[in-house]
């Protein structure tokens, strides 16, 4: 780990200005589970880190109904887990928070800071000057991609570990950000980029920008969501392939749905496609297993993350087929 | 008096050893079949349980002296080069920084068998030691590694075994990269007569992958000299191999150099060898006249301090429709690693199983990654998994249920050696363990036969290993006046319970509280000497030396007592931790009784474990059941339970067994289905850096574990009756496991670990 000067300022904008317009000299700390980490191998080597720990009011976790769930950026994993509203109305992100790591890493690891963690690759992890570090060439590639993403990706392969995100984004929800002066909001599908929007940053966020809260719009009646996370291991252990799905049904017909993937490409992936064809659709194993059948489309297998093609679309049709039944 | 000594022999991890055994003067009771003990055997708790639970114990990872420096050793980049120049100014420069050492301002030190040196220009593998730094702080040295600047002549280099051993391969050694030059081949009968032989021949190709240690302590070594005499703190397998390493290395007499060792956290095999880091930090320790402390990261020990070799296994049986093996024929390639490591398997082909053709060639491949040590039962754990596998699929072909097969075939004298065991129970096991897992109605009678995307199977595997111990191992009591006892041993507890069945034992001959009673071991000062803790030795070596000083304290008491009684020793008797008059109850007087009325403040014994038995084999044997359930639609194999049924002698400590099983079965279940090294194939890399990308398992990848000890005592190895556990546990639970998943899918799984991809992947062909 290099050395560096450590600031806990008490505002957001403060913290935005300390953060300043360089994201190689200044860096946010929340939970700090991955920035550590990073910072050990030296992936990151700030200057400055900015303890965002201090600000007041971004820990909450609100609920009012017709209005949704307002989420504070440092509310802890372990937080959201335990929350009874979160878990009797959003059972996807209930699931999702209960999935991350274990218990300790859930203790310390925020929201904010699990939506903008690094990306998994353990050539970008580990000392080697890939795409994404400003070197030459994507190692995963002609090298071990068991782990790498089967969509979305191209020239860097990388696969976004965000539970959280996968599950609100099931959920449509939407990010504020503050960026040094005024909040704005965008949706979390439009939060997240592609290497080949941006080789470098996985996220919209500009230097000297924080994500301060997440809306949940309200749950309707008749919605259910629900998240499964496929891992090797019982525990801490990131997602081979995840699926978050919310369906709203009105009597045994689908109205309204959105399956989201975690694990296979560089953000949380959307499969349009599954979502718009469940509509207006009486699920059953036939039809629903038809219309997986046709997603992930311009998927595709690097030589050793095939089988991620197969996993994803059979834990789709499994949880769309658990929540419609 | 002068000591008679007999010859001895027994295996240490795969290889025979023969020592010389001294003859005890001591006639204790043999602690046979039929012993009825109070202390051992029961589930008495740790006693250092406390000390582990409350956080006061010290491992030699928190040992902090005084004026205490701290030691980093810089790694090579590359996965072969060597080194052209180093400049260190840079580094020194640093505020903090002590000293830096490197191949260039230190003495040839000859290491891994003279194939190498301590510091060594040529680097073989991306982990070789090129400089060390010492520092004020670790933080420090951290950085200063950092700056100092190496000129390296990147050379070709090899990862794939099979590739090292082709002509046109890059060099490791001049003399070639096949370990010794020429394959391990072992013949018995006549292979190609015993194919011929056969009604039915299978044939087949297994792989097993590297699997790292992972010992929960890291490797680490503190270590100061006081003039010229030095004291080093160890996490290690063996004190006095490390102390005889480090005196030779450095060149002093064995006696100026203390190995002290009091808590560790795991070894696995990977403690066995002295680490250069010890050595390292002693010639640092000298040049700056301060202790140093080193220890490991995880990337190191992902990198540098051992493995378990992969392998390549090409495996072909014969045998007759009636089920008699005919022929057994393994052919492997296994990775050293950089410096020589046997990577060989074939010891369980050669010996579970009853047959007279039998051919095993084992190359060990020397590439350029980091090297191999003895892993918990190494060679066996991979190949039990390959011979159990196409022992299955024989079966199969055969129509013959797994377990029927294996019992025809089963071997009622030591294959290699043609002698009888000292005792045999897997046939007890098998009966024991099928039972409990539901062999016989609860197997699915068509492999992948259950309906449904969730299917469950039932597979087992077969274990031997040697395990019985042998001499030199002492034990020295000393008993004071008030009848408390100290017990010195120069052996190391591992974690696995060394301290506790000391206390044990030694309660149980003198019959006196385990309160009364302190171990001290782990000491190369102040004990006297213990072989290293490898291969299942520890309690079966220990144990009688223990027990055999208690037996001669007990002779010495009598004796006291009747000189103090003005009697003859023939007229006392020893009950219950006390003397009296056989023809007078009353006359009893407890030992500090007895220790008053002398002028001695302490007696001394010392004993010794007994020569192993002329013209047997010792072995431990046993077999574990796994239940499976597997998804077929995600490849995610569930173990559900596992029940393991072995022969191990006497059991010490009833709480202690089950807690080495269960280790033993977890980590084989790691290497089954999630542990393994990674290496990018195009830069020689690691990948797998860290324990979030090396996959242990958790708790939450833990099934049932029930275990059945078939054994009461082994009287013909010692007094004690006692085989080691600790490989045993591990050896057959990837075999079970893999035979579980193939009876539950219809599906054969070949090569380790049985990861979801591998599976979907089968299952999709």
């Amino acid at each position: 780990m290099k050395n560096f000067t450590y600031k806990s300022p008490a505002s957001l904008k403060d913290a935005s200005q300390l953060l300043g317009d360089d994201w190689s000299q200044s860096i946010a700390l929340a939970g700090g589970t991955d920035l550590l980490n990073l910072m050990k191998n030296e992936v990151e080597t700030p200057t400055r880190v900015v303890n965002l720990k201090q600000i007041k009011e971004l820990n909450k976790i609100e609920y009012n109904s017709g209005y949704g769930l307002k989420l504070g950026a440092l509310a802890t994993i372990a937080e959201i887990a335990a929350h009874p509203v979160i878990k009797a109305k959003y059972r996807v992100l209930h699931e999702a928070a209960r999935e991350i790591a274990s218990p300790q890493l859930g203790n310390m690891g925020t929201l904010g800071g699990n939506l903008c963690q690094r990306p998994r690759c353990w050539y970008y992890r580990n000392e080697f000057p890939c795409l994404r570090k400003g070197g030459d060439i994507c190692y995963a590639i002609d090298g071990k991609n068991k782990f790498h993403c089967i969509i979305g990706g191209g020239p860097c392969f990388i696969v976004h570990p965000s539970d959280m995100a996968v599950a609100l984004m099931a959920l449509d929800a939407n990010v504020t950000i503050f960026d040094g002066e005024k909040n704005h909001t965008v949706p979390i599908s439009e939060f997240y980029l592609l290497p080949e929007q941006d080789m470098y940053r996985e996220t919209v966020l500009k230097p000297g920008e924080i994500v301060t809260h997440i809306y949940v719009p309200d749950v309707g009646s008749g919605e259910k969501s629900g998240y499964f996370k496929f891992k090797e291991r019982g525990i801490w252990d990131f997602a081979v392939v995840s699926v978050a799905v919310m369906l709203r049904k009105k009597g045994k017909t689908i109205r309204e749905a959105r399956v989201t993937l975690g694990g296979i490409a560089p953000k949380p992936w959307l499969e349009p496609h599954v979502s718009e064809n469940l509509i207006n659709l009486v699920p059953d194993e036939d039809n629903v297993s038809a219309i997986c059948d046709q997603s992930l489309r311009n998927a595709f297998d690097l030589g050793q993350n095939g089988y991620k093609i197969l996993l994803a679309k059979n834990l789709m049709k499994r949880m769309i087929l658990k929540l419609a039944s | 008096m002068c000591a008679r000594f007999i010859k001895s022999k027994h295996f240490f991890e795969e290889g025979m050893v023969e020592s010389l055994a001294e003859v005890s003067e001591a006639n204790g009771k043999v602690w046979d079949e039929d012993a009825e003990l109070d202390v051992v055997g029961k589930g008495v708790s740790r006693i250092d349980g406390y000390d582990k639970v409350s956080g006061t114990a010290k491992y030699t990872f928190d040992i902090k002296l005084p004026n205490m420096a701290h030691a980093k050793i810089l790694r090579c980049p590359h996965p072969h080069a060597r080194i052209k120049r180093i400049d260190t100014s840079k580094a020194l420069n640093l505020k903090g920084v002590l000293a830096i050492h490197s191949h260039q301002n230190t003495p040839t030190i000859p290491w891994f068998w003279n194939m190498s040196q301590l510091y060594d220009a040529h680097l073989r593998y991306q982990g070789d030691e090129v400089a060390t730094v010492v520092a004020e702080t670790e933080r420090i040295a951290s950085e200063a590694i950092k700056l100092i600047e190496v000129d390296y002549e990147v050379l070709p280099f090899v990862l794939d075994p099979s590739e090292a051993m082709k002509d046109d391969a890059p060099k490791l050694y001049e003399q070639g990269n096949i370990l010794r030059g020429k394959p391990d081949i072992y013949e018995r009968g006549d292979i190609e007569k015993g194919m011929a032989e056969a009604d039915m021949i299978v044939e087949d190709k297994f792989s097993t992958q590297v699997e790292v240690h992972h010992p929960t302590e890291v490797h680490c070594s503190v270590v100061n000299w006081d003039g010229d005499r030095l004291t080093v703190y160890d996490s290690t397998q063996g004190i006095f191999a490390v102390r005889d390493t480090v005196a030779s290395s450095l060149k002093i007499p064995t006696s100026h150099v203390r190995v002290i060792k009091k808590y560790m956290g795991g070894g696995f095999g990977s403690k066995l060898d002295t680490g250069k880091y010890t050595v390292i930090a002693a010639l640092l320790a000298r040049e700056i006249g301060r202790p140093v402390r080193i220890a490991m990261d995880r990337k190191e020990m992902n990198q540098s301090v051992g493995n378990r070799p992969d392998s390549f296994q090409h495996l072909k049986i014969g045998a007759k429709k009636d089920g008699t093996l005919t022929a057994l024929s393994h052919y492997s390639i296994g990775s050293s690693g950089a410096y020589p490591s046997g990577a060989g398997c074939s010891w369980p082909m050669r010996s579970v199983y009853q047959c007279d053709n039998v051919k095993t060639t084992d190359f060990s491949v020397l590439i350029n990654a980091g090297q191999g040590r003895a892993f918990r039962a190494p060679g066996h754990v991979q190949g039990t998994f390959g011979m159990e596998s196409i022992i299955d699929m024989m079966a199969e072909k055969i129509g013959m249920d797994p377990l029927e097969f294996r019992l025809i075939n089963y071997a009622e004298q030591d294959q290699v050696s043609r002698q009888p065991y000292t005792s045999k129970k897997l046939r007890e096991a098998y009966e024991q363990g099928a039972k409990a897992i539901g062999w016989w109605d609860r197997r699915q009678k068509v492999p992948g036969g259950m309906p449904g995307p969730l299917k469950r199977g039932i597979g087992m595997a077969t274990q031997i290993w040697w395990g019985g111990g042998g001499p030199p191992a002492y034990a020295t009591m000393k008993l004071n006046r008030d009848g408390s006892l100290d017990v010195l041993a120069g052996t190391q507890d591992l974690g696995t319970g060394t301290y506790t069945f000391i206390a044990q034992v030694a309660a149980e001959v003198l019959e006196i509280p385990m309160d009364q009673i302190s171990v001290i071991i782990g000491d190369t000062a102040t004990c006297p000497y213990c072989a290293s803790s490898g291969g299942s030795t520890t309690a079966p070596s220990v144990a009688p030396a223990v027990k055999d000083a208690g037996e001669q304290m007990k002779e010495k008491l009598l004796s006291a007592a009747a000189a103090i009684m003005e009697t003859s020793l023939t007229n006392m008797t020893y009950w219950g931790g006390k003397i009296s008059l056989i023809s007078d109850p009353s006359t009893s007087m407890d030992i500090s009784a007895i220790m008053q009325k002398m002028n001695e403040r302490i007696l001394v014994t010392t004993g010794r474990r007994s020569a192993n038995p002329d013209g047997y084999a010792i072995n431990t044997f046993g077999a574990q059941f796994a239940e499976v359930e597997v998804d077929i639609q995600t490849g995610k194999i569930h173990v559900l339970r596992i029940v393991a049924a072995h022969d191990i002698g006497r059991v010490l400590n009833q709480q202690m067994l089950e807690n080495q099983f269960h280790g033993g079965i977890i980590q084989g279940l790691g290497f089954a289905l999630l542990e393994e090294r990674v290496m990018d194939p195009y830069t020689g890399t690691l990948l797998t850096m860290n324990m979030c990308d090396y996959k242990m398992p958790t708790m939450m990848d833990t099934p049932q574990i029930d275990v059945i000890i078939v054994s009461k005592s082994d009287p013909l190895i010692s007094d004690v009756g006692a085989k080691g556990i600790g490989e045993p546990a591990m050896i057959p639970t990837a075999a079970a496991i893999a035979n579980a998943v193939y009876n539950a899918i219809g599906v054969r799984m070949k090569s380790l670990p049985i990861t979801p991809n591998k599976v979907l992947d089968a299952l999709n062909a």
